[in-house]
């Protein structure tokens, strides 16, 4: 009897923990989103009529496209960089560690301090992308305050950053390959594409299905930056659904629609991870 | 707020042997941690510095104390406009739906910080103070010189609270004004329109991408001597003349912002309240009502931070030691503070989407003013307002 409830017991603990800590919250924010709260009156239970309102708030729906459109662009162009880097800089060469080491180096800096660097390389009057097209065509370029260059900006912001966490998870992954297959491969004399489309690129999809995937479901989320460089400005053009929820729930004091909000958007979220997991299992 | 943490704090910490421990965080931040502690009524704060657009949600929702039930009685040295915004209901104007009409305004907090926005211009350009908004843009068009970076006019122009705050100003001098009765929202009227037409029509004289500015890129643009003019706040003023932060030295005076129909500025003033929640109210209520202390409010004053009490300003070596106390002290006279509902951040986020807009697009004013409008009507409406 105590042989058969002892494994229970061990894992009892962490169990109730990742409960108290995941379930409970996502339970509450459910709950939330069921109700009102009229400031500094008693809660209210409206059932579903936040979602109602939510399917029609067109604002709320444009801030998730924006999201899913900044999510996949920079997920995507991260992967493709972090890749190409892991592949180039995956042999012993001179001073590998220092170039290694400055690569990450975007990745440590906290991302506000991230967003109010490049708020000024950005500036259309001091900034150095002002100064390079001014030199070059006569004409000042207001990146952040264009509603087609905005977006794009952001995402190269979050490229800067967050590219050498791409090439430091593939980089291992490529590392931990076994050497075997790709000595065949060069006896067989394999060009080096089809190495990497036969062997390298099958070998490696789990890494990269787990480095899409912490890297995409980061990007959903993404407000720092957003918040520092344009307050999800020109317009809405910038507007994505983490600013959108803090400013109804915390700005707006509208904390049960707020709540209905994110849970749109982790079921956005639930459907990426979804996409991206099947998407790898069909190529397998 | 620099003065009241690093020199009023430990004065009143040695004067009434009362510790005092300053939680520093950002602006939302705060705002957030705030919120939570008064809603959740934990106790982990005694004093609430809040932005005097947030005293109707704190109040409206009982998350603060009640002064005058504490003890606090006040006296007829306050500044009328900064002390005003610390009760609830509001004195005068618009009262939210669902507060009786008739209900007595409670104290609920006092000013701390009276930052209100001033006209910064430059007295080596202009040789008087610009009387109207008309003398601020033929200036600009007579001294910019944008291949030079030399700007007539510099603004605020990010979404939401920056643009709005900047909007506002002007808003209210060409004759408009947020609500009309009955909370129908009005800046869409003929008047809002002119004064937002005027404001797109200062852009010829503004540095490229002020789409994009908030205060910090306007503050910067002045005090690097490249624009001659702009609104903005007190918290800027000491910094015009330090040689680490301007090149603009005793270059730039201070006044209340031009007349067009109205003069007014803009409030913004810091308060303080009391949490409901405080675990230490007796020591709080001894805190705000040192500072309110003519003698206090003196020091502070001379220190460099803006006070609240008549005396303050009336003291000649704070006058002397901060050239803008005059112009400070006018523009609270005639100061007009956010509309007074816990609402007021929505419908400002609204309007200043579209102000924004307006801005990118150099025009369309009326139909940007149009959407705004009806967007804030329809949220109003949601909300129990009686917009029509």
């Amino acid at each position: 009897m105590r042989e058969k409830w002892l494994p229970w017991a061990l894992i009892a603990p962490t169990a109730l923990f990742a409960l108290a800590m995941t379930v409970v919250p996502l339970g509450y924010s459910l709950l939330t989103s069921l109700r009102e709260f009229p400031l500094g009156r008693t809660p209210t239970f409206v059932g579903l009529q936040n979602y109602r309102v939510l399917l029609h708030d067109g604002n709320f729906l444009g801030s998730l496209g924006t999201t899913l459109w900044f999510a996949v662009a920079a997920t995507l162009i991260e992967f493709v960089l972090g890749l190409s880097l892991a592949l180039l800089l995956k042999d012993e060469f001179s001073f590998q560690g220092i170039i290694r080491s400055s690569l990450i180096i975007p990745m440590v800096i906290a991302p506000v301090v991230v967003g109010i660097i490049w708020r000024l390389l950005y500036n259309a009057d001091v900034g150095l992308f002002s100064f390079i097209v001014q030199a070059l065509t006569g004409r000042n370029l207001s990146v952040l305050s264009n509603p087609t260059l905005a977006l794009p900006a952001l995402i190269l912001v979050d490229v800067w950053e967050w590219t050498p966490f791409m090439f430091l998870i593939l980089l291992a992954g490529i590392q931990s390959l076994p050497q075997e297959p790709f000595e065949a491969a060069r006896v067989d004399g394999a060009t080096p594409w089809n190495v990497f489309l036969h062997l390298t690129l099958p070998m490696l999809r789990p890494v990269i299905v787990v480095a899409v995937l912490i890297r995409g479901l980061d990007a959903f989320t993404v407000f720092d930056q957003v918040f520092v460089m344009t307050q999800g400005g020109p317009g809405t053009s910038t507007e994505v659904a983490t600013l959108m929820i803090y400013k109804t729930a915390f700005r707006f004091s509208q904390v049960g629609y707020g709540a209905a909000m994110a849970m749109a958007l982790l079921f956005l979220v639930m459907g990426f991870s979804l996409a991206v997991t099947r998407a790898f299992r069909a190529s397998a | 707020m620099d003065v009241l943490k690093d020199e009023i704090l430990p004065q009143f910490e040695k004067e009434t042997g009362i510790g005092t421990e300053w939680v520093e965080a950002d602006f939302s931040g705060w705002l957030q941690k705030a919120l939570n502690d008064g809603q959740t009524r934990a106790g982990a704060f005694d004093i609430y510095v809040m932005d005097d657009l947030w005293v109707p949600r704190f109040a409206g929702a009982g998350y603060l104390a009640n002064l005058e039930e504490l003890g606090f009685s006040v006296d007829t040295d306050f500044v009328p406009c900064a002390l005003d915004l610390g009760y609830w209901p509001p004195k005068n104007g618009l009262r939210q739906p669902g507060i009786d009409a008739k209900a007595k305004p409670v104290l609920f907090s006092l000013p701390l910080v009276s930052d209100v926005q001033l006209l910064f211009y430059r007295n080596d350009i202009y040789d008087r103070p610009p009387a109207t908004w008309d003398d601020i843009f033929r200036m600009a068009r007579e001294r910019s010189n944008t291949a030079k970076r030399q700007y007539g006019w510099v603004t605020r122009g990010v979404k939401g609270n920056p643009i709005a705050n900047s909007y506002f100003v002007l808003l209210h001098a060409f004759g408009g004004d947020i609500f009309a009765e009955n909370w129908k929202v009005a800046f869409n009227s003929p008047q809002g329109v002119e004064a937002l037409e005027f404001y797109l029509r200062l852009l010829e004289y503004e540095p490229p991408g002020v789409a994009e500015f908030d205060s910090d890129q306007e503050g910067e643009t002045l005090l690097q001597g490249n624009a001659h003019a702009a609104t903005m706040w007190t918290g800027w003023c000491s910094q015009t003349d330090d040689p680490l932060r301007s090149r603009v030295i005793h270059k730039i005076d201070f006044d209340v912002p031009p007349k067009q129909v109205n003069r007014i500025a803009k409030l913004g003033l810091f308060m303080a309240g009391i949490a409901a929640s405080a675990p230490h109210k007796p020591q709080a209520l001894e805190f705000l009502t040192w500072f309110s202390r003519p003698d206090v409010q003196i020091r502070f004053a001379r220190a460099g931070g803006v006070p609240y009490k008549m005396a303050a300003f009336k003291d000649p070596v704070a006058r002397k030691n901060c050239r803008w106390l005059d112009a400070i002290l006018n523009a609270l006279t005639m100061g007009v503070p956010s509309p007074r509902t816990s609402d007021w951040s929505k419908v400002e986020d609204i309007l200043g989407t579209e102000l924004n807009r307006a801005l990118l697009e150099k025009g369309n004013a009326r139909r940007h003013l149009d959407a705004a409008a009806a967007e804030a009507t329809a949220f109003l409406k949601s909300a129990g307002y009686p917009a029509a």
